[in-house]
């Protein structure tokens, strides 16, 4: 997925992070990854994972920390 | 002595008329009705404890889903030590009543009484259309009337004029006894007043509206009248023309989620009527315009009688056999996943199918193609009420019975429009209203139930549209800060560290009705009167609809509701609690089926391997453990090229999803697209297999409705196809290689019962014995469970969920400075594919563009001009419709007619926990136009050339020209 989708993918989880709180950052970027690992499929997952590792400069702060937890947990199986 | 308490309505044979309503009492008292002694509970009318002991007193303007009247007198009785003959309807039993129903006295007045109403009817007996089927006949026959002595030749009404504008019923006014049946069955069942009786003494007439035809008055055409009338006065027009049905079925209707019980009435396989069943437990013999009348759809000439097949959506329709429709299914499914990957086909479950075919479809995507792409058009209404709930109740159902509302101290209900969207459960509503509740209305628009006549207290907050959460947060401030919680509940059932955060949030001041007034526009005060109005009661119900999952924030909404709920302690017995209304028939049970890409059936999560392994024994193949694509993502893969074959049984996501260029855009970038349906809907003009399917009269299975009620859909024609639908996903399944082999709904239900907690014990035999369930329906609740929560939640103790608003993105501008909102009414249902095909369209044959007076002459538009309506997305006209029911700055569409375009200009802004979509904020502009749109152009042209496929189906290929639209 590219271009539209990818624009989407990035809309989404900005749009997780904005309604997901926590008493810090870091909780609530733990609660949008557990989201993001429960609700959305295998290839969006590794779309926005990839998109994160160029850099993913349009992703809010708590979306970028969230799917560098999402990346974590991914890795560790 | 026959002792008769009845905490149900309906357990006597719900064939008999007991001639009075049920009374509840518990204390019961013990009489004599002709030496046979019986007990009933306190407040029984003479007639129905004379019923129940199996004796018949003739009547004619009694029946026993309306109260006693006591105008015909033919029910006439002696008591010992009374004078007179007292009514029986109307006199109550009393502790040691000797009663005497049958003696020589009573036999000459009765007969007396039905001389006087035979000498003013006509006697065309043989050839009235109710002949075998009329009260009056059958009681001119039990009081052995054998002349009438009056001659028939004085003032009479044998030449009253019929009035035929109904389409689905005539009114014989010839025919009409006065008996009032119809005026009071408009009242009290059914809420709309619509009926009068006009005049006084021997010209007494029974009048519609303000004595205008049926059709230009307020009737609804619920048919409630036609069911109360004991004459051929108001008759069904089926069975004027095709006499009177032979054998009936009891089923369930299929248009909206209050699931209402019907008996099919037949003559060999043809159906003459729906007539309501009243031992149904959703709607008690009560029903509404589409289930009741709207059914020709099932024998329309547009049904799709025979599978087709074609290469490319610019070419016309081939007729195939099932087998090769099915064969080239299944090949061009397989070679798109080896050339694209397992993850590059999907499919969508119904939420008109069965249960058991939902089950088939979602089974068919998880077991044989390989990966968890299932998803149903829930998504698009009520994803976030599973979300919602589940996080905070445990659950994703709604808590109660429908019948739980008549405990309901106050209704608060949001977003939801009952009396158009689920109007037998709307009847029930106003019942309640009419004996006293107070009635709050969170809306951005007056909706009907408002206008309740006789209602007591009522309560409208005018909201902007995308404000729900801080409307509903403000409410629970007013709760929190003015003390009106439920500690002892809070503190026994609930979170305590998720309730304390949740409190401090609501307390702060910006939360305060005072502090969110300039957001939701609602006074303060107001505000304040709803909270203490919802707090303080003993029984405090909300009910919402789509108006609150359909927005940025809908799971936000619905957590704040839940919060709410449980902060007042309204969870956990009858006439309370958090009640979603389900827009189509079975959506609660397509969620509950594992539509989901994430759920399993009985929402359980893939990634759970304990879950996955009970799955892979029974179904002998190995699950993925990620979730699949939701329908919006889908289409954005479509787009991208990653996705490109879609099945999709008995949905229309070209009118019904919104954005439709854009689901445009992705159904055209398939491979292919196979769809099952009835008709040739908006999603089946850009298909490549179409499969016939069937009506919900032509299959068995079961539907579960709004209150987790699971009923019986039964059989009562084939198949104008020859198959049913879950048989054709299942040939599918054979055909890409993964084995099936049901012979019978009923052992897919046993199935769904193995591998469901909340379902182990439901099953075909218990539903035919019990009539319906509500589930959970396993060894903790064996009954099923009407009201959750009771003790605790399945997740032990009630969550609060922190609600921040957060506004949508979608706001005004100066070039869209309008908000439109999407909904329904009563005729329509749904995209309209099966209602547009009947008589409904009388009422309402096009969406209309609804405005303020204040915008439309700030902009010189007037009634019926054509209207341009834009948002950032699209463009569509629609007629003007100018109505103060609306705000300023608020516009109001509905979207059952595909040429309308409504989701032409919708967006793809959606929910942030589900994708559920915006659909009820889109901010648009409105000018004065005088041609269709662009796309309407398109789409009409379109519409034309697949019509045109489909008409010459079969014949050679020759039609060759430029796609607009098309690929």
């Amino acid at each position: 997925m590219s271009g539209q989708g990818l624009e989407q993918l990035v809309k989404m989880v900005n749009q997780i992070s904005a309604n997901m709180h926590g008493a810090t950052d870091q909780q609530a970027a733990d609660k949008v990854a557990t989201h993001l690992q429960k609700f959305w499929a295998r290839a969006m997952k590794e779309q926005i994972i990839a998109y994160a590792n160029d850099g993913g400069e349009d992703l809010t702060p708590i979306s970028r920390m969230a799917v560098e937890k999402l990346r974590e947990v991914r890795a560790a199986g | 002595m026959l002792n008769y308490y009845d905490p149900s309505q309906h357990r006597p044979n719900p064939n008999q008329d007991l001639g009075t309503p049920a009374r509840l009492s518990e204390k019961q008292i013990a009489l004599t009705i002709d030496g046979l002694e019986i007990s009933v509970p306190e407040g029984t009318s003479v007639m129905r404890a004379a019923a129940l002991a199996g004796i018949t007193i003739p009547k004619l303007c009694a029946t026993d889903n309306l109260e006693a009247f006591g105008s015909c007198r033919l029910c006439a009785v002696q008591i010992e030590g009374r004078r007179g003959y007292p009514a029986s309807c109307t006199t109550p039993v009393a502790e040691g009543m000797d009663v005497t129903t049958q003696n020589g006295k009573l036999a000459k007045l009765r007969r007396n009484i039905m001389e006087l109403y035979i000498s003013d009817h006509p006697l065309d007996c043989l050839t009235c259309p109710a002949n075998g089927d009329c009260e009056l006949q059958d009681m001119a026959g039990a009081v052995g009337l054998r002349e009438v002595r009056y001659g028939f030749e004085g003032a009479n009404h044998l030449d009253a004029p019929t009035d035929d504008s109904n389409p689905y019923f005539s009114f014989d006014a010839s025919k009409c006894i006065v008996c009032s049946r119809c005026v009071r069955a408009c009242e009290e069942v059914q809420g709309t007043f619509a009926l009068t009786i006009d005049g006084r003494g021997f010209d007494s007439k029974v009048a519609a509206g303000q004595d205008e035809d049926f059709m230009d008055s307020e009737c609804v055409s619920c048919g409630a009248c036609v069911q109360a009338c004991p004459t051929s006065t108001l008759m069904e027009k089926s069975v004027i023309d095709q006499g009177v049905p032979e054998h009936s079925v009891v089923t369930t209707c299929a248009y909206c989620g209050v699931g209402c019980s019907f008996k099919a009435e037949m003559k060999g396989d043809q159906l003459v009527r729906m007539v309501p069943y009243k031992g149904g437990d959703a709607n008690h013999g009560h029903s509404c315009v589409k289930g009741r009348f709207a059914f020709g759809y099932a024998t329309h000439k547009d049904r799709i009688k025979t599978p087709m097949i074609r290469d490319s959506i610019n070419e016309p329709w081939r007729e195939v056999s099932w087998e090769e429709a099915i064969q080239f299914s299944a090949r061009r499914l397989k070679e798109i996943q080896a050339k694209y990957g397992r993850e590059s086909i999907g499919g969508i479950t119904s939420s008109r199918c069965t249960n058991e075919e939902t089950y088939l479809v979602q089974k068919l995507i998880r077991a044989a193609f390989g990966n968890n792409n299932t998803d149903t058009c829930a998504r698009v209404c009520h994803s976030p009420t599973g979300f919602g709930l589940k996080t905070t109740l445990g659950e994703s159902a709604g808590t109660q019975t429908f019948d739980s509302v008549m405990k309901a101290d106050t209704i608060l209900v949001i977003g939801a429009n009952p009396t158009d969207a689920h109007p037998v459960f709307g009847s029930q509503m106003r019942r309640r209203l009419r004996q006293g509740a107070t009635l709050i209305v969170a809306d951005p628009r007056r909706i009907d139930l408002l206008k309740t006549p006789h209602g007591g207290r009522m309560l409208h907050l005018p909201l902007r549209p995308g404000t729900n959460v801080a409307l509903i947060n403000s409410l629970a401030h007013v709760v929190v800060s003015e003390g009106l919680e439920d500690q002892a509940f809070i503190e026994a059932r609930c979170e305590s560290g998720a309730y304390q955060a949740w409190r401090d949030f609501i307390l702060e001041e910006r939360n305060s009705p005072e502090a969110l007034e300039a957001v939701t526009g609602v006074a303060a005060e107001k505000v304040r009167e709803a909270a203490r109005a919802y707090a303080e009661v003993h029984n405090g119900a909300i009910y919402y609809g789509l108006g609150v999952t359909e927005h940025s924030q809908g799971s936000t909404m619905v957590m704040g509701i839940a919060n709410l709920a449980m902060a007042t302690g309204n969870i956990g017995r009858e006439g309370v609690g958090v009640n979603p209304l389900r827009g189509q028939n079975n959506v609660q049970g397509s969620c509950d089926m594992g539509s989901f890409p994430h759920e399993l059936p009985g929402y359980q999560h893939v990634a759970d391997p304990a879950v996955r392994d009970r799955f892979e024994a029974v179904w002998k193949v190995k699950i993925d453990d990620e979730p699949g694509l939701r329908i919006p993502n889908m289409f954005d893969s479509a787009i991208a090229g990653t996705f490109k074959a879609l099945y999709v049984q008995g949905e229309d996501i070209a009118q019904s999803d919104p954005n439709t260029q854009h689901v445009q855009a992705a159904l055209t970038s398939l491979d292919c697209l196979i769809v099952q349906d009835i008709f040739l809907n908006e999603t089946a003009k850009y298909a490549h297999v179409l499969l016939p399917g069937s009506t919900f009269l032509e299959k068995n299975g079961t539907f579960t409705n709004a209150e987790r009620r699971i009923n019986r859909v039964r059989k009562v024609m084939p198949p104008v196809a020859g198959k049913e639908d879950w048989e054709v996903t299942q040939e599918l399944a054979n055909a890409l290689g993964y084995p099936m082999n049901y012979s019978h709904p009923s052992e897919i239900m046993d199935e769904i019962a193995l591998l469901t907690p909340t379902f182990t014990g439901v099953s075909y035999a218990r539903l035919e014995e019990q009539g319906s369930i509500q589930w959970p329906c396993n060894d903790e609740h064996p009954d099923g469970t009407p009201t959750m929560h009771e003790v605790d939640f399945p997740i032990g103790k009630g969550h609060f969920a922190v609600t921040e608003y957060v506004p949508t993105e979608e706001r005004t501008t100066r070039r869209f400075p309008l908000l439109l909102t999407t909904g329904r009414i009563l005729s329509q249902y749904n995209v309209g594919a099966q209602t547009r095909r009947t008589a409904n369209s009388q009422w309402h044959d096009e969406d209309v563009l609804e405005i303020h007076p204040s915008d439309a002459e700030l902009r010189g538009i007037r009634d019926g001009d054509w209207l341009g309506v834009s948002s950032r997305v699209g463009h569509t006209v629609l007629r003007c419709r100018i109505s103060d029911r609306m705000q300023p700055g608020v516009v109001y569409t509905t979207f059952h007619h595909p040429g309308s375009g409504a989701n032409v200009i919708t967006t793809d802004s959606s929910d942030w926990a589900t994708n559920c979509p915006e659909y009820k904020v889109t901010a648009v502009q409105v000018e004065k136009v005088s041609q269709p749109s662009q796309w309407q152009q398109n789409f009409q042209d379109f519409d034309r050339r697949q019509k045109d496929y489909l008409e010459n189906a079969g014949a050679d290929a020759t039609v060759d020209e430029p796609a607009p639209m098309g690929k």
